[in-house]
């Protein structure tokens, strides 16, 4: 299946190709808009702070080219701050807005454990992302920033509180946490979106 | 898991005694002002010792009792509690539960006339012990009946929790005695109210894991805001992370003892594939050549579907920059920090709190450099707090004395430092053992344990040790 993977330059592109090919994609990595506006099956990834992300993909007209996709029914998946993406709203240094394509607001974890949350969360989730993988699995985080309770939720960890592992929406899909470093049960949940139809 | 302040009274203030003795009294003022520094939520239970009657028998700080009692708390009193009179004064204070010692141990029949006259939900059975022998009057007497018969004994009486003291652990800020709690797993259906030694949040997590302990009385390390109520969560299904490390040089992976006497171990990215294959939370490579080999970095990144950390050499931001291009996750940072401390910051302001690692190599409690070869000025425990406060996302913390040696991870260096930081620390050298690395998340309150030439080895695979941890309770992945 082709997969159109943005290049970013915040974000670690390379790690996530490797995770995609070897989810069985047939990838094009492209920061060209156009490009992006045709594609039928996009990965956004993301690291670093939202406010940076969302400017390059301003800059770049990339947003632009994502909404086209979307409205031509092209899948879509956000990856951590790619994810966070997705949203309406980030109140990460300020308040930005993001892509708008799903309903919330991603807000600082606030509470008594450290923040950024490093390492490995139990993620109970449903939906055709997340086929094969049982309940409780635990997948890789890296973040200080999530969505709580989001209208699309599809998948739920708990962090200081319950918080948004993953959103869907029609065709448009967002996960919080690694798949390209979650060994296999990341790797399932990519093939997932390489393969859904 | 309930935790439950706990005041000791004496002389009308309140006060702490080290290993149960009165002359060691610190005073930390009156009763009504430090409880209300403690923030205790309404509704909760709150634990009330009478130092002066558990010595002398009778009643003393009726006052107090009765003051306290009027807050919205549950009270649970103790401290010389011996005749159904002396029960029924406490319970005329206002006291909910009625902690009773020495008769627990001593006096059969009197406990069990405490329990129906008074009801068993209101009778909490307490039993002090020391060096696996129950105390009495006061910690000061050694009680002739065993252990076994004393937990047996309540047990028939139908109460549902009994609080049981450490006292070699009491006050001591060393955490609280998981192996008698195990022990009394295997010996009692009873419920434990954990008391003596809690001193951090990792403690409580730790405590509610073991299954049998209900609540935990906290004292000390509230009254001394090490912890705060508001600060204790108990989020005991998180993950713990178990990581294999490969130490290389020129290519290969190689393991020393003490980081001396290096012998070669093997192709990383062979170890490395092995290792997520057994189910390895993360890979560590340290580059012990103190060169950045960006080739074998960017091999294993290829190779592997986990986290990876690297470390070694890294002396700047764009060697750093480098490693996290090569294709790791994150990237260590040891001697440049501790000679030049704004590199941390500088790190993280770049490239984000979660990219830095503070590799820590303790020997003696004083931090190294140079792969354990020269020792700084610095204090361990302060230089990681400085660290996190620079901006470090984590904590690798090895003691260099141990390192290779397979004897355990040094838990006191490891408690000094989870209790001194918020941030995540990863327990490196020693490991030689499953039980060590309970030991080191349990005791130490490690976030991650590490281990190298024991996985190279083949002494232990990581799902041996996920294996037994999950036997123990503590959730792996």
């Amino acid at each position: 299946m082709n997969v159109t993977l943005i290049d970013s330059p915040v974000a670690n592109v390379a790690n996530i190709a490797r995770a995609l090919r070897a989810a069985g994609a047939e990838l094009q990595v492209t920061s060209d808009a156009d490009a992006i506006a045709r594609a039928s099956r996009i990965v956004l990834p993301g690291v670093g702070s939202f406010i940076a992300a969302m400017t390059w993909l301003e800059e770049t007209h990339i947003d632009a080219a994502i909404r086209e996709a979307v409205e031509r029914d092209a899948f879509l998946l956000g990856i951590c701050v790619g994810h966070q993406l997705l949203f309406d709203v980030s109140h990460e240094m300020g308040t930005t807005a993001g892509l708008g394509l799903v309903r919330g607001e991603v807000r600082k974890y606030e509470g008594p454990l450290p923040v950024p949350q490093i390492g490995w969360n139990r993620v109970d989730a449903r939906g055709p992302l997340f086929e094969g993988i049982a309940p409780a699995t635990p997948f890789y985080f890296v973040n200080s920033y999530a969505a709580r309770g989001a209208e699309s939720e599809v998948a739920r960890a708990d962090y200081n509180g319950a918080f948004t592992a993953a959103v869907q929406r029609g065709r448009i899909f967002g996960v919080q946490f690694h798949p390209e470093k979650s060994s296999t049960a990341g790797l399932r949940v990519l093939r997932n979106f390489v393969q859904c139809n | 898991m309930q935790l439950i302040p706990s005041l000791d009274l004496l002389n009308g203030r309140v006060v702490r005694l080290t290993h149960g003795e009165f002359a060691s009294a610190r005073v930390y003022g009156e009763p009504e002002a430090v409880l209300d520094a403690l923030d205790v939520p309404r509704g909760a239970r709150l634990h009330v010792v009478d130092l002066e009657a558990s010595r002398s028998g009778r009643p003393i700080e009726t006052d107090i009792v009765r003051r306290l009692s009027r807050r919205d708390l549950i009270v649970q009193v103790g401290g010389g509690i011996r005749s159904i009179d002396d029960a029924q004064r406490w319970l005329d204070c206002g006291a909910e539960r009625l902690v009773v010692g020495t008769v627990a141990a001593s006096a059969p029949a009197l406990l069990a006339s405490l329990v129906e006259t008074f009801g068993a939900g209101r009778i909490v059975p307490a039993v002090d012990i020391r060096d696996g022998v129950v105390r009495i009057d006061g910690w000061e007497r050694a009680s002739s009946t065993s252990m076994r018969e004393v937990f047996t004994r309540i047990e028939s009486l139908g109460v549902p929790e009994v609080l049981v003291t450490d006292i070699s652990k009491d006050g001591a800020l060393r955490g609280p005695s998981f192996a008698l709690y195990r022990e009394l797993r295997a010996m009692t259906r009873l419920k434990i109210i954990a008391s003596g030694g809690v001193s951090t949040a990792s403690d409580v997590v730790s405590l509610s894991r073991l299954g049998n302990v209900s609540a935990c009385v906290i004292g000390r390390a509230l009254l001394e805001k090490r912890i705060r109520l508001s600060e204790i969560t108990v989020s005991n299904s998180i993950p713990e992370r178990i990581i294999p490390c490969l130490d290389v040089r020129g290519g290969r992976v190689v393991k020393g003892v003490s980081f001396t006497n290096i012998r070669d171990a093997g192709d990383p990215v062979e170890c490395a594939m092995r290792y997520e294959a057994e189910g390895a939370d993360e890979l560590v490579i340290l580059d012990i050549d103190r060169g950045t080999d960006r080739d074998t970095i960017r091999r294993v990144a290829d190779a592997i579907f986990i986290p990876l950390i690297v470390g070694g050499g890294i002396r700047t931001l764009d060697d750093f920059r480098a490693m996290l291009r090569a294709g790791a996750d994150r990237v260590a940072i040891n001697t440049a920090a501790l000679l030049r401390p704004e590199l941390i910051r500088e790190c993280a302001e770049e490239f984000g709190v979660q990219a830095v690692v503070l590799s820590c190599d303790a020997k003696d409690g004083l931090a190294t450099i140079r792969s354990g070869s020269e020792v700084t000025h610095a204090d361990a425990v302060e230089w990681c707090r400085r660290a996190e406060a620079l901006g470090a996302g984590e904590i690798l913390l090895t003691s260099v004395d141990r390192d290779g040696t397979n004897r355990g991870f040094d838990i006191e260096l490891l408690r000094s430092v989870t209790s001194a930081v918020k941030i995540g620390v990863i327990a490196s050298g020693g490991a030689g053992r499953v039980e060590d690395f309970r030991d080191a998340i349990e005791s130490g309150g490690a976030r991650a344990v590490l281990a190298a030439s024991l996985f190279h080895d083949r002494v232990l695979t990581v799902g041996d040790v996920k294996r037994h941890l999950q036997t123990e309770g503590i959730p792996v992945r």
